[in-house]
């Protein structure tokens, strides 16, 4: 997953680009792969939760979010994801 | 009518326990509301999610393409001023509706933006609960030239 935040006037804003194909029900009978979607997103700032997404498989592949929270340069943002599976994924970055 | 209502309340507790470990989400809203993902319209996800279709009109912006070319990427960027806790955004173009639900703490600003999949010509619905209780919405009709659904 990629993460960029950077702190404009007081509040952070957060760019992230996340690795799953988002393969629904009716997707993965036409491409016979498997179901494979991420269900949950969660945005942890100096480990406050500030923002979290619960997700499903009509978000494009690789999912692409953008958002504005508090927070200033030099804090510490954490991205942690769940997939239909079970499997989870988490990457960090600092406020720039 | 008690019993189905039982049943679906067991079914639902089983699924929070087993698929998600708790310390990772606040409100995961596929095990909360799991009759809202199955929803074939956006009205009746709407209604599975927050339990009400009585929403104001005209608070919340919407920025989408009037016109996308690639349905596989559709922008849909997300903008208001209200203090908003949930949003929900819901498309008609797809076997399902919903796409995705948001939860903003207290102190953040609604300034979202993500890409969906959007397989058809079709509507696109935010819904957004505020703290203050009441639900707000909006509306925008995207236009896709090529299907972004693989089938």
């Amino acid at each position: 997953m990629k993460i960029k935040a950077k702190e404009k006037k007081g509040l952070v804003e957060v760019k992230i680009l996340l690795d799953s194909p988002m393969i629904g029900k009716e997707e993965a009978e036409t491409r016979k792969a498997e179901v494979d979607f991420l269900t949950h997103v969660t945005a942890k700032i100096n480990g406050k939760v500030v923002w979290e997404a619960s997700t499903g498989p009509f978000l494009s592949k690789n999912p692409y979010f953008m958002f504005n929270v508090q927070g200033k340069k030099g804090d510490e943002l954490v991205i942690e994801t769940i997939d239909n599976k079970g499997n989870t994924d988490s990457d960090k970055d600092k406020v720039k | 009518m008690q019993r189905r209502k039982f049943l679906s309340l067991g079914a639902t507790a089983v699924a929070a326990a087993s698929v998600l470990p708790v310390s990772l989400s606040a409100t995961d809203f596929r095990a909360t509301a799991p009759k809202a993902w199955d929803a074939p319209s956006s009205k009746e996800a709407i209604e599975a999610l927050f339990g009400s279709s009585e929403m104001i009109d005209g608070q919340i912006e919407i920025k989408a393409p009037k016109l996308a070319e690639n349905g596989g990427a559709v922008p849909i960027g997300i903008k208001s001023k209200l203090d908003l806790a949930v949003v929900a955004l819901f498309q008609d173009a797809n076997p399902r509706s919903a796409v995705v639900v948001m939860e903003l703490p207290e102190g953040s600003v609604a300034d979202l933006m993500t890409k969906i999949k959007m397989r058809k010509t079709a509507n696109v619905t935010v819904v957004a609960k505020g703290r203050d209780g009441k639900l707000y919405s909006a509306v925008q009709k995207v236009e896709v030239s090529i299907g972004g659904c693989g089938g």
